[in-house]
């Protein structure tokens, strides 16, 4: 399988541009940061707060903008031609998914800036982070191969927010509503746990059940992602 | 450059193509001509490996198109299809400049490009404001970037009016004139006659004529040649010695207007094959 950085290069550069122009896309993908300026208003800001706009940011930044980049090119017709050039699948999607990844990390970090959060001594966290973002992307992939233009992809992406966005403040209901303990193995909430108990001085031995579990949900992903792609590729 | 064998596609129950072979040899302006619907743009389809047939065998370049999807092969053909689509929000420059990079073409022949296709003066336009002409040029000019062995091309001007449609032609025979392979489907006969050596009718998914325009014409010609007279009247006089008197007799008497042979166009022989019109 070829790699080139060039073409991967191209891709990013037209994406970041392209981006630039869209205001649509790219102010729906600041909204965490507005979240983050009303939370750290309240005073003294819990841990799982900071953790609701992190994980908001990686759906709807994440999420979203990879699913409105991905539909807007199907919608123009732009990625056929795309796959029709010496580009190779895994060169569009390194270049479409480098954009995305740029700005999440962007905008969580600028969000936990404004909320006064450190990420200095959270490295399991960091990692917990960066590997969600990965099932984001590739969960944003799929929902941009699977809906037909931009305005459908903004439809698709409630469900996505309500459930991998909003489960660490929708988990607190579950006492009342059983069926929503099944938000516990979302990413969202492991990253919670991640967090609890490194702060809590726990090792990789009591840490490796949350990131197996995000862990499972970016292979499920990618390979929904990557099987998606290749069918809908040929007619 | 293009062997296709006994090329079928089936869509649920509607077989779309039956039994198409035909060959393009490298160097050939090929004209694939039918009416909407008759399975032009299912064979690029397949040719460009988007698609794949049901039956049979297509190779382009000596392999079968099922190969075609690396980047060494990618950067040997270059595609436009009537839904091609350029970045609205870019200017046609951000445009070509992502093509040149993705085939790793030099800028300059970015401006090469534009030129091909009357364009040189506005590529610092945004894409959104482009006329449906001018849009076709830049993807035509995108195709061109990286002067590819084999062009497909599927109703390039379609949507250009006839000046724009004149100098497209010229850059087409331009091109082909410096070696490109050029698959071109089209309803314009006129297109076709004007540009290709060889082509095909395509009528319901089946090929039902495949020749070369000059050939075809001679074969369809009516035996006739047909004299317009000063006073109005117009006569049909077999084409054959015989009528050499009669025609010599009205010239001598300066009673003639005009003498034509009666060719038929391509599209009068498809309408004549296939027994439906080129629409």
């Amino acid at each position: 399988m070829t790699f080139s950085v060039k073409r991967f290069m191209a891709i990013f550069q037209k994406d970041l541009k392209d981006l630039y122009r869209n205001l649509y896309v790219s102010s729906t993908a600041l909204m965490p940061l507005i979240f983050a300026v009303i939370y750290s208003r309240i005073g003294e800001v819990p841990l799982a707060m900071h953790l609701f706009v992190i994980t908001l940011s990686l759906a709807l930044v994440g999420t979203f903008l990879q699913c409105a980049i991905i539909a807007e090119e199907k919608e123009k017709n732009t990625l056929r031609g795309l796959m029709l050039s010496p580009a190779t699948l895994t060169e569009i999607l390194a270049g479409k998914s480098a954009v995305t990844i740029v700005i999440t990390i962007i905008v969580t970090a600028v969000s936990m800036f404004i909320m006064d959060f450190s990420f200095t001594g959270r490295g399991w966290l960091i990692a917990g982070i960066l590997l969600s973002l990965v099932f984001f992307i590739a969960l944003g992939t799929w929902m941009g191969l699977i809906t037909r233009s931009v305005l459908e992809a903004s439809v698709y992406i409630l469900p996505v927010m309500f459930i991998f966005g909003m489960a660490n403040m929708f988990i607190g209901l579950a006492d009342q509503f059983s069926f929503l303990q099944v938000l516990e193995y979302t990413p969202g909430i492991q990253l919670e746990e991640i967090a609890e108990f490194s702060e809590a001085g726990a090792g990789f031995d009591e840490l490796w059940k949350p990131f197996a579990i995000i862990l499972a949900w970016v292979a499920a992903t990618l390979v929904l992602a990557a099987v998606t792609f290749k069918k809908r590729m040929m007619d | 450059m293009i062997e296709v064998k006994s090329l079928e596609k089936i869509f649920g129950d509607k077989r779309a193509l039956q039994d198409v072979s035909f060959q393009v040899k490298k160097g050939e302006t090929f004209g694939f001509l039918g009416p909407s619907g008759s399975g032009k743009t299912t064979t690029i389809k397949i040719l460009t490996g988007q698609m794949r047939q049901s039956a049979g065998t297509a190779n382009v370049f000596g392999i079968p198109v099922s190969q075609l999807n690396t980047p060494e092969y990618r950067k040997r053909f270059g595609v436009v299809t009537d839904n091609s689509g350029l970045y609205a929000r870019l200017t046609i420059y951000d445009n070509l400049k992502l093509y040149a990079d993705l085939y790793g073409t030099s800028l300059q022949r970015i401006d090469e490009a534009l030129e091909s296709v009357n364009l040189g003066s506005e590529k610092k336009t945004q894409v959104a404001k482009l006329s449906k002409g001018m849009t076709q040029r830049v993807l035509l000019a995108r195709t061109l970037l990286h002067k590819p062995e084999l062009l497909f091309l599927d109703e390039p001007t379609s949507a250009l009016d006839p000046a724009n449609s004149k100098h497209i032609h010229n850059g087409l025979k331009e091109l082909n004139r410096q070696g490109t392979t050029i698959f071109l489907t089209t309803h314009d006969m006129e297109e076709a006659d004007h540009l290709c050596s060889q082509v095909a009718f395509l009528n319901k998914g089946v090929v039902q004529l495949l020749d070369e325009p000059k050939q075809l014409k001679k074969q369809y010609r009516e035996e006739i040649i047909g004299i317009e007279l000063k006073d109005g009247r117009e006569l049909e006089l077999p084409l054959k010695a015989s009528s050499a008197e009669e025609i010599q007799q009205y010239i001598s008497r300066e009673m003639v207007e005009r003498i034509y042979t009666k060719e038929p166009t391509l599209g009068d022989i498809f309408v004549e094959v296939t027994g439906r019109e080129l629409v």
